[in-house]
């Protein structure tokens, strides 16, 4: 087993059951959203969560730029932890950007994947008409604005370096607990490689069935995006949840997890 | 304010309504319950306006992204979020920027997420100004490393460039050296056969080996020319030859120049005569250089030879000496005519060697009178004068006055 990848990517594993929940956490944020609704499956599932490198308690010295710069170095954290736990018949459950990464990750290793589900997936944040995303490129550029503001405080805003904090572990701890990401320029970059990225390509060549699950009124993955996977997405299913805004699983975690459940038993 | 009862329910009282920051508190699902009076006036709304709205409505669009990403995971996991930045959107749809602390906490049967906002405006710009010179420090520094790669590149053509010279110059040197070697090797193996015609012609010419024609002596008084000018092309040749390899010796003393010039005279007298050049002279009698006497008569006769056969009849040729230096170290020699001058792209190499202006000889007397006058710690050069002809000077050093 490849350990030191388990040690990077901050990996958890618990529960008692044999097949593995694989739960990959979206920008901006780490493994700890899921655990509203990660504990209704870990009597019958085996529970997987982790960091991607550059979030949470991941290894920041592990960071790569280049590799990080595209969703598919984001999808080689996930091959490599389902290789270092050598993982089969995965239920890959990812919210937002990860819902994509997963999808990746599944065209590189179909036969370990057994389902996907995504939690207000979008392939195209950027509208490209007549396909909707829901967003202009200038809106992203006022995220990655409002982003620097929010970094401005940070001790390495303005000599940005991969953090070594090493001699400072509570800059650390402080950091975590505010953004989930400890370096602004990692931020930055995963946030252009999430909102400038256009999967719809990948869409149609997918083999493992898939969930998606849509929100009501989600500002990032409006109704016509949803509808958009579902349409190029063979073997897909929709469902609309009742719940609003883009984190359902941390805003209406019981919906969520009725949502799942009731996918996963309908096989 | 009685019918205002719902925002008390809130928590929204008199003191808060108006209270000089912005307060809002919505539900988990965005859904605002309450705002007070100052964050209606900051957006332009009227009373009631707000409720029942959603949260990420009063924001500009980066920050809707911002609220769903960072800012709605953030209180929900830690319960709190202080000092975000978040731009809102008031309703004629100008950015408001405003600092913002949350807390969420369970109150009136839900969970209700309440926020003061504080509008920052001077911060703005402090903070937009902070933002640019970061960014334009990063473009310089992106400048300069590209310079600096640049440099290191040439750093190393540069060095490159220095050792291909170095190659050149080190070949250069050796084909020198065996161009010397050759002419000195050439030289000495033509003299020998040149030495035995010579010898043989005069053998003939006396009469030894029985006697001859007029018309044989004529042939062979040609031939004993035809020698005597082969042998001094030879060994003109064999002088530069040795010079430039250095195998010359110099036996420096004190030498008279006036003296010297006179018995220089004699060997350019007869055809200074026959073409009627005037020549004159004008060297103090104890002018006294410390040089090789023998090698500076053979400069001067250079100088004088060549002067001579460039002037046409009824010109003249002036020899003068004196006194140079700025403390008297050095003399200098002029020998002017008034020929026909040096053609101007000739003027920088007539001191190369194999470089003439005339149709007969080989080029080499300046090269070796500069390198005998060089040899002396002097320098040797030409100009053309602004009539006519051509004028060389040359210096050498001083004798000390005994």
């Amino acid at each position: 087993m490849d350990t030191s990848v388990l040690t990077r990517n901050n990996v958890r594993v618990f529960g008692q059951g044999t097949q593995p929940m694989l739960f990959a956490h979206g920008f901006g944020c780490d493994q700890n959203m899921w655990r509203f609704v990660t504990s209704a499956f870990a009597d019958d599932y085996k529970i997987v969560v982790f960091d991607y490198v550059g979030s949470g308690k991941s290894d920041l010295n592990r960071y790569d730029p280049e590799r990080y710069s595209t969703l598919s170095g984001y999808a080689e954290d996930v091959l490599d932890i389902v290789r270092a736990l050598d993982l089969r018949e995965i239920v890959f459950v990812g919210h937002s950007v990860s819902s994509m990464i997963g999808l990746l990750a599944a065209h590189q290793e179909p036969d370990r994947f057994a389902r996907l589900i995504m939690v207000g997936p979008s392939p195209r944040y950027i509208n490209d008409p007549p396909y909707v995303g829901g967003f202009d490129r200038k809106d992203i550029e006022g995220l990655l604005e409002t982003m620097e503001k929010n970094y401005i405080g940070w001790a390495n805003f303005l000599a940005p370096a991969i953090m070594k904090n090493a001699d400072r572990p509570e800059l650390s701890r402080e950091l975590e607990e505010s953004f989930c990401s400890t370096d602004p320029v990692i931020a930055r970059r995963f946030a252009e490689a999430t909102f400038f990225a256009d999967n719809r390509a990948d869409l149609p060549g997918v083999r493992v069935p898939s969930l998606i699950m849509q929100c009501s009124d989600d500002l990032i993955a409006p109704f016509d995006v949803g509808e958009y996977l579902h349409r190029t997405m063979p073997n897909s299913t929709l469902r609309v949840l009742e719940a609003t805004g883009h984190c359902p699983h941390m805003s209406h975690p019981e919906e969520t997890i009725a949502v799942i459940r009731e996918y996963l038993s309908a096989r | 304010m009685t019918d205002r009862l719902s925002d008390v329910d809130i928590g929204v009282d008199s003191l808060l309504e108006t209270a000089p920051c912005g307060f809002v508190a919505f539900a988990d699902d965005g859904t605002i319950r309450a705002a007070n009076a100052t964050l209606r006036d900051m957006l332009g709304f009227d009373r009631d306006e707000l409720q029942g709205r959603r949260i990420e409505s009063i924001l500009n669009i980066g920050s809707r992204i911002f609220y769903q990403t960072h800012f709605f995971p953030l209180v929900k996991l830690h319960g709190r979020a202080e000092e975000i930045f978040l731009l809102l959107r008031s309703k004629g749809g100008d950015d408001v920027a405003t600092l913002c602390n949350a807390v969420r906490r369970q109150r009136g049967g839900e969970w209700i997420t309440d926020c003061v906002l504080m509008r920052v405006r001077e911060r703005q710009k402090f903070e937009d100004a902070l933002l640019r010179a970061k960014k334009a420090a990063e473009e310089a520094n992106e400048q300069l490393e590209l310079q600096a790669m640049e440099l290191e590149m040439s750093e190393q053509q540069l060095l490159e460039q220095g050792e291909e010279l170095e190659r050149q110059r080190a070949l250069a040197e050796d084909a020198n050296r065996a161009k010397s070697a050759f002419l000195a090797t050439m030289s000495h193996e033509l003299r020998t056969p040149l030495n035995a015609i010579g010898g043989y012609v005069q053998l003939l010419e006396l009469g030894i080996q029985g006697p001859i024609t007029e018309k044989q002596a004529d042939s062979l008084a040609r031939i004993s020319r035809a020698h005597r000018h082969l042998l001094r092309l030879i060994n003109d040749v064999l002088n530069l030859a040795r010079i430039e390899a250095g195998r010359v010796e110099y036996n420096v003393a004190a030498c008279n120049l006036k003296e010297l010039a006179d018995a220089v005279l004699p060997m350019v007298e007869p055809q200074l005569q026959s073409r009627g050049i005037r020549y004159s002279l004008d060297i103090r009698p104890d002018l006294t250089a410390y040089a090789d006497h023998e090698k500076v008569q053979q400069i001067l006769l250079n100088l004088l030879s060549n002067a001579t056969k460039f002037t046409p009849t009824n010109g003249s040729v002036a020899v003068t000496g004196s006194v140079d230096g700025e403390r008297g170290e050095r003399v200098r020699l002029v020998v002017r005519d008034t020929g026909v001058g040096i053609p101007a792209e000739r003027l920088a190499r007539v001191f190369e060697p194999f470089v003439t202006t005339k149709a007969k000889g080989l080029g080499i007397g300046l090269a070796v009178s500069r390198t005998i006058v060089e040899a002396h710690g002097g320098r040797l050069w030409a100009q053309n004068n602004e009539r006519s002809g051509a004028t060389f000077r040359f210096t050498l050093p001083i004798a000390q006055a005994t």
